[in-house]
């Protein structure tokens, strides 16, 4: 029994990174308006951030927060450029078909050079373990947790308190008539796919404290993983892929602790599966988006 | 105020506008008049810059205005209430109005918070609805919402596309008489309008647009009884 309630806690904290990952995902497609497939890599360039800072200049966690958040960001700017600025008015496969292009781009030069293998990840705390009501939880598992729910809660009072948030919100919903609202839609809509860049970067950073390790690699898996945790909020409410990367990773460690490691991935990809099956249209419906 | 010269939007083939000239002087109200697909939205769209201009000026308040980005042109003290109404559903009434305000930099927090008020005193109902969903609403409550929200910045010239489409005759009259009151505090008003017999009884001047031309201009009484208008566009 304390196996399977430990696989719980093990799934919630993995949830929790699966959820900022998905929170930053669906804070793109909502205010870009379209499918992006570069944020796996955007989460591995968090996560070789806060390498870098943990290795050449302190292993202070508040540190890679910020390095992470802001290289994330940083290649947020690029993504835009790259491939939304100008595509507004094309068809929408074309700037999705560039964010996958996007993708390979930056996965193969982070292989040059971060290089191909697999590096340890410094650890910014020590671990330790607390023993709650019989179940053992690890120092770094709560500390996931603290910081996935302070980011969430200071974006959701960013987003639903300040006339900054208005401004997002209105962009995501209408470009249009946001611009005749007098807001500038364009660098609007690059900020707030930085924002969601940025969070994506500090998953990153926590996912690879998690495991220990980094790989120029990681990106893919987890792109698809923040995909399909937003498929649930119909890609872009923010709650609802909050939870749909909270049941990834519940049902991924339920999953290995009654199967197999070994199928760790099939779980997220039958979730999909059964969730377009069930529910198309995701657990709320798409409001908005691109006009 | 607003001088519109040689004005020329085409949608690839399409020519929408093939080179119109009016203009719009201070504390008037203005009516652009014309049938289905005359031009009358793509002349508001072009002097918000929201489509691209193959050829002409505007001139706002002597300043050239003409290759602003759409976001600027508004700051120059231009609302423009946009055909369809185009309300934020998913923003609730108050936020709907708020974003009314981004336009005009130099309103403060009080500003902003008088404002509010007296949209609630012009359109009670909104205040009854002010936490609820802008897609929630009727569409006579949305378009007094759009309404409300493009006079939320104060502006100097106001710009409403078909603010009469698809509503009951009683609303109807109720918006004339607030773009009466509207003039009355002091703002210039360019009307566009299908509803021709309405918009010339409370208009200064106007404009007639046929495919992209303007084919008659004059004072609103006069246009009310020109026999060609009559005919097309009064039902006479
Ligand atoms: N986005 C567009 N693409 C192509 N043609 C358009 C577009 N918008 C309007 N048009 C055409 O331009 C002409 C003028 O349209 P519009 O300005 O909407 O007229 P009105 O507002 O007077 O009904 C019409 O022939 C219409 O079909
Ligand atoms: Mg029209």
């Amino acid at each position: 029994m304390d196996y399977y309630l430990m696989q719980l806690v093990n799934g919630l904290s993995q949830g929790a990174i699966y959820a900022l990952m998905a929170i930053g995902y669906a804070t793109i497609v909502g205010v870009v308006g379209m499918v992006t497939f570069t944020h796996g890599e955007v989460i591995m360039i968090g996560a070789y951030a806060a390498f870098y800072a943990f290795s050449f200049f302190a292993e202070n966690l508040f540190l890679g927060i910020i390095t992470s958040f802001a290289a994330s960001w940083l290649l947020g700017i690029v993504i835009y450029k790259v491939c939304y600025e100008r595509f507004f008015d094309s068809p929408r496969h074309i700037p999705l078909i560039c964010t996958i292009g996007f993708s390979m781009l930056i996965k193969n030069l982070a292989q040059i050079v971060f290089g191909p293998n697999m590096k340890a990840m410094p650890q910014p705390i020590d671990l330790g373990f607390i023993n709650v009501l019989g179940v053992r939880i690890n120092t770094i598992q709560i500390l996931i947790i603290v910081i996935v729910i302070s980011l969430s809660t200071i974006l959701y009072i960013v987003n639903s308190k300040t006339r900054w948030g208005i401004q997002l919100r209105a962009v995501s919903q209408d470009k249009k008539a946001s611009a005749l609202m007098g807001i500038n839609v364009q660098r609007t809509t690059m900020i707030g796919n930085c924002i969601g860049c940025g969070l994506g970067g500090v998953a990153g950073m926590l996912l690879a404290i998690y495991y220990q390790s980094i790989l120029p690699t990681m990106g893919g898996v987890l792109g698809l993983k923040s995909f399909i945790s937003s498929v649930l909020g119909g890609l872009t409410n923010i709650p609802a892929a909050a939870l749909g990367g909270i049941l990834i990773g519940v049902t991924e460690n339920l999953g290995t602790a009654f199967l197999s490691n070994s199928y760790r991935d099939v779980f997220a990809f039958v979730f999909l599966v059964l969730v377009l099956i069930i529910k198309p249209e995701g657990i709320s419906k798409k409001v908005g988006g691109r006009p | 105020m607003l001088e519109v010269k040689n004005l020329i939007v085409n949608y690839g083939y399409i020519s929408a506008l093939r080179g119109i000239d009016f203009e719009v002087n201070k504390g008037e109200i203005i009516t652009l008049i014309g049938g289905n697909g005359a031009g009358k939205t793509t002349t508001l769209m072009s002097i918000s810059n929201l489509v691209p201009k193959t050829d002409g000026t505007i001139i706002f308040e002597d300043k050239d205005i003409t290759h602003l980005p759409a976001h600027k042109v508004v700051m120059q003290g231009i609302s423009h209430v946009p055909e369809g109404r185009k309300i934020f559903p998913a923003l609730s009434v108050r936020e709907n109005l708020i974003t009314g305000t981004f336009g005009n930099k130099k309103m403060t927090k009080k500003d902003i918070s008088d404002n509010l008020e007296k949209m609630f005193v012009l359109f009670p109902r909104l205040k009854e609805r002010v936490n609820q969903g802008g897609g929630t609403l009727s569409g006579g409550e949305q378009q007094m919402l759009a309404i409300a929200r493009g006079l939320m910045m104060n502006p100097d010239l106001i710009m409403l596309d078909e603010p009469s489409l698809g509503l009951a005759p009683i609303i109807v009259e109720e918006i004339f008489e607030l773009i009466l009151r509207i003039k009355e505090e002091g703002m210039t008003v360019l009307l566009i309008e299908q509803n021709a017999a309405m918009a010339l009884q409370i208009a200064d001047r106007g404009y007639v647009l046929e495919t992209g031309n303007i084919i008659m201009s004059g004072t609103g009484k006069e246009l009310i009884n020109d026999e060609r208008v009559r005919r097309s566009y009064l039902g006479d």
